[in-house]
């Protein structure tokens, strides 16, 4: 027990070390790298790992008679998660998630300190002696809370009247809700049951199974499937579709989409939010593929009221392309990011 | 004797009574339903003629003949809109949400008394059992005071339909005109057997008569239960319409116009949310009674009467989510439009507040139970394990409320590189939140495990063997939950949505697989000390609280956004809103609306419960024998 115990304080000491490290660039601040594909469930694992560091530390430093008051462990805890999701996590995370995380992080290192009566005791203690100031410095803490607190309060209540010239949060609908049907060039599609006429099998009839089993294979490598080549001029049908679907793409989108279809386009970065990023398993992967032709058809100006506000520079590619080209297009882009269209089958 | 064979009879004349009541609405509709379908299908062919006009369901998309009109096309007038000097889907709103709190009050806790009633007889501990049947009575008689608030207010509701959306209100009556019948005869059914069940009671406390009375709480409940199910088809058809074509004309399938695309989900969901706060509530007011008492009997009492409503409670909310799940994809397969305005688009936020509410309700349980294990000597060896769970809902947590539209200024959206962040935003889809509520769930299951078996040592043979077994089966349970999320990235949206099923079973084979081994493990476990009632801190208290009002909370959420779906629809794509209100509230408003409602409930209930409690009956506290000054212990599985 003492040497697992042991090893977790090693943990912890290592990882808040480092972390304070690549903080103050000490380190170089990508010496643990957060690896993409992998990140969600990195940081968790991360996180999990730190709780044991703490663990083990605070067991070590009980048993070596240093034990850390349960009030400082609580605080600490707290404004250790606050810094990890500042600092630790990049890009950084908006304040408006960090401040319902920090909520939670509050609740649940309450719920920690007084699950029981000893340890809401111990946790209550320390407030609770400067409360009573039994002694001379509790009883100057006690003054200085008094004289502190208001000001801090009055200083929260005083920022948050004062007139301010900030740019206003917005709270932009990622994915607005698409139309019943969508009317383009002059024929009307029903979003519910429209179909890629593209998505075909060897038979010509539509087939998402033979299209999902031809795409590239997620992950960082994004490797083509034997056989499965789009540019191979061999192959027709499906993979023949994907190929004009590319050439559609390379030639209108892959500027601002990018040439990996994330986004990252040659001109993405004069845009405010950059364009959709296709390989985030939140925006296509979610989808089912005639919301894809809907926005690609209407762009920005397309969007409904819900789209507010309406920041999408996208033009209307029912302008400049045709149906079979927007639908080849879709083909593509599902094709190369090796994600499969919404169903609900 | 004789007088046994009298209560006999009178018991066996109740019970049919009540049945009779029962089918009443249903003997006395069916007649007029086929005439009546017949009559104004043949009206309508005699208008015309011979010719009969066919319609085409929008849903079902069989034909039948047009036997209604067409749903009226209103416009912003005082004639299809009569109103005050205030916005009138408010008033509407205020009063169709006073009415659930106590419809759904007043069909929980019949089903609590059933239960608690039947628990009462089947034990047998004497002393246990008496107070079984006290509490199912105190119960029942809250609820019958809360019974005539219902229906007061359901007048109100009426009124204010009528009043406010009479071209609405007199569509939705002529599609439904059947069935407003029956529910006005299911309504006084209810009524009967609500008295003879209430005012029976104590002539039908002892051997076959008691069961005869425990029947009939079962027949009150499938009234009540079937009562609501015919409400739900309202609100059903006004969400996903059929039975009427595309002008909204009746086809004359009544069957059609009930049994819509989320009629089932709305009937799953509504009984389990119903029952999850009707235990809310009366754990609430248990722990309100246990905060005001005096004395260690009515603390004992009042902290034993909010374990058993918490217990009940949470025995309908652990499976409520899965329920949500079902509805909310029935929405997506009825309108994708709909499923991703609720979850995706101009909701979405609504939604992230209703899982912060989940939490909460996970959150508050939990807490309660680590709080409960302080009553019992020799829980203590779990105590230092807690810190663990509160890590694991903490993640579960955080996953689960992330949103997939965050809020940021233009600023941090640049800094961010795009509206999807990396890392986060792989939280804010399904596939991770339903990782991350099942965790909570299965958490919450590891706490009621550790909680019945918190002052007992297993004496069986095989006690270490199953110690190991439950440890790693709750350890495949979190690896399994947790790989499921993550694995759904990597498969088809159709298959992912699948996933959930495995997820599912997993966190419920925890519960029932876990619960029934530790009852075995438990069987003749010894004791290291009696559960000492009343003596849990007053935190616990606040938490049953936090939980109840919760539950109300989310429940006017919910009730807000599954209506306001419809956006500017009375009837979706058929019968449009062209009042000025036709437009969907911000979300402050809506939250302000909300806590109006929930802090009006409340005010009310209070008063209910100071009705109920002029009324009071002293609660006679009997000792267990063997445990002086103790009362019994409640649960079974103890």
């Amino acid at each position: 027990m003492k040497a697992l115990m042991s090893l977790g304080a090693l943990i912890g000491v290592a990882g808040l070390l480092l972390l304070g490290g690549m903080i103050f660039d000490v380190v170089p601040s990508n010496t643990v790298r957060l690896v993409e594909g992998y990140m969600p469930i990195q940081l968790l694992l991360e996180v999990a790992c730190f709780v044991i560091g703490f663990t083990g530390l605070s067991y070590m430093m009980n048993a070596m008679g240093m034990a850390l008051p349960r009030f400082w462990q609580g605080i600490g805890f707290w404004i250790f998660l606050m810094v990890y999701l500042k600092y630790r996590v990049y890009p950084p995370i908006p304040f408006s998630v960090r401040a319902m995380y920090g909520t939670v992080g509050l609740v649940t290192v309450f719920m920690w300190v007084s699950a029981n009566e000893e340890d809401w005791s111990k946790f209550k203690r320390p407030i609770m002696n400067v409360l009573d100031a039994q002694t001379g410095m509790n009883r100057l803490l006690r003054y200085v809370y008094l004289v502190l607190i208001p000001i801090l309060i009055g200083g929260f209540s005083f920022n948050a009247m004062m007139p301010k010239s900030e740019e206003p949060i917005e709270l932009r609908t990622v994915h607005p809700a698409p139309p019943a049907s969508t009317k383009v060039h002059g024929k009307t599609y029903t979003l519910q049951t429209s179909q890629n006429p593209y998505r075909v099998n060897p038979d010509g009839k539509y087939d998402q199974e033979f299209s999902n089993a031809n795409i590239v294979e997620q992950g960082m490598g994004r490797l083509m499937k034997p056989n499965a080549n789009p540019w191979d001029e061999k192959n027709q049908g499906y993979l023949k579709y994907v190929r004009e679907g590319g050439e559609i793409f390379f030639q209108n989108c892959h500027f601002c989409h990018g040439d990996n279809l994330n986004g990252r386009g040659l001109h993405a970065f004069a845009f405010n939010p950059i364009p959709a990023n296709f390989t985030d398993p939140g925006t296509i992967a979610q989808l089912q593929e005639t919301f894809i032709f809907w926005r690609v058809s209407k762009g920005g100006i397309g969007l409904p009221n819900e789209g507010f506000p309406w920041a999408s520079v996208m033009p209307p590619w029912e302008q400049h392309l045709t149906v079979d080209e927007i639908w080849k297009v879709v083909l593509f882009e599902y094709w190369h990011t090796g994600y499969y269209p919404r169903t609900w089958d | 004797m004789g007088l046994l064979v009298g209560k006999r009879i009178f018991s066996i004349v109740a019970l049919c009574m009540m049945v009779g009541l029962l089918l009443l609405p249903v003997v006395v509709a069916l007649p007029s339903l086929a005439i009546g379908e017949e009559t104004h299908a043949g009206d309508a062919a005699k208008k015309d003629g011979d010719k009969v006009e066919k319609g085409r369901d929008v849903y079902y998309k069989t034909e039948g003949i047009v036997s209604g009109a067409p749903a009226p096309k209103t416009t912003d007038g005082v004639k299809d809109y009569p109103r005050y000097n205030f916005e009138s889907r408010v008033l509407l709103w205020f009063a169709n949400q006073q009415h659930l709190y106590y419809g759904s009050f007043v069909l929980a806790v019949p089903i609590f008394c059933m239960i608690i009633e039947f628990m009462g007889v089947v034990t047998k501990d004497k002393a246990l059992a008496k107070r079984y049947d006290q509490l199912a009575y105190d119960f029942i008689k809250i609820s019958l005071t809360a019974y005539s608030l219902t229906a007061i207010l359901g007048g109100i509701l009426i009124f204010t339909f009528l009043t406010l959306y009479p071209a609405f209100f007199s569509y939705l009556s002529g599609i439904f005109r059947p069935v407003m019948h029956i529910y006005a005869l299911m309504f006084v059914a209810e009524s009967g057997t609500l008295y003879i069940y209430y005012y029976g009671w104590d002539k039908m406390r002892e051997g076959f008569l008691k069961w005869i009375h425990l029947s009939m709480s079962v027949v009150l409940n499938v009234i009540g239960t079937l009562l609501m199910f015919l409400a739900n088809s309202w609100i059903g058809f006004m969400m996903s319409p059929a039975g009427v074509d595309e002008q909204g004309r009746y086809l004359g399938n009544i069957w059609h116009v009930i049994h819509t695309a989320l009629w089932n989900p709305l009937n799953l969901h509504r009984i389990l949310g119903n029952m999850a706060f009707g235990g809310g509530v009366v754990a609430a007011y248990a722990a309100y009674k246990f905060l005001a008492s005096k004395t260690d009997e009515d603390r004992a009492h009042y902290d034993w009467m909010g374990y058993i409503a918490m217990a009940l409670g949470v025995a309908f909310l652990i499976p409520l989510p899965f329920a949500g799940y079902w509805l909310m994809r029935e929405v997506y397969a009825y309108r994708q439009q709909m499923g991703i305005t609720l979850m995706g688009g101009l909701l979405a936020w609504l939604f992230i507040i209703q899982a912060t509410m989940i939490g909460i309700l996970f959150l508050s349980t939990n807490y309660y139970l680590w709080q409960a294990m302080g009553r019992m000597r020799g829980a203590e060896k779990y105590q230092r394990y807690i810190k663990y769970l509160v890590f694991l809902l903490a993640c579960g947590y955080m996953v689960f409320i992330t949103p997939h539209t965050m809020v940021m200024t233009p600023a941090e959206l640049k800094a961010m590189g795009g509206q999807q962040h990396p890392v986060l935003g792989n939280y804010g889809v399904m596939s991770a939140k339903n990782g991350g509520i099942n965790v909570i769930i299965t958490t919450t299951v590891l706490s009621f495990v550790w909680y019945m078996r918190g002052n007992k040592v297993s004496t069986v043979s095989w006690a270490k063997f199953g110690n190991i077994f439950m440890g790693v089966f709750f350890g495949c349970a979190y690896f399994n939950i947790i790989f499921l999320a993550v694995y759904g990235y990597y498969i088809p949206a159709n298959v992912r949505v699948g996933l959930s099923v495995p997820q599912v079973a997993t966190t419920l084979s925890c519960l029932f697989f876990m619960f029934a081994l530790n009852s075995f493990m438990m069987k003749g476990a010894k004791q290291m000390g009696p559960i000492e009632w009343g003596k849990i801190s007053a935190r616990s208290q606040y938490a049953l609280i936090m939980l109840a009002t919760a539950f109300t909370w989310m429940m006017g959420l919910m009730g807000y956004i599954r209506s306001s779906v419809r956006l500017f629809w009375h009837v979706n794509e058929i019968m449009r809103d062209n009042s000025p209100w036709a437009y969907t509230h911000t979300v402050g408003f809506a939250a302000n609306m909300i806590s109006a409602n929930v802090l009006f409930f409340w005010i009310t209930i209070l008063f209910v419960f100071w009705l109920g409690s002029l009324t009071a009956k002293k609660v006679p506290v009997e000792s267990k024998a063997g445990i002086p000054g103790s009362v019994p212990q409640p649960a079974p599985s103890h």
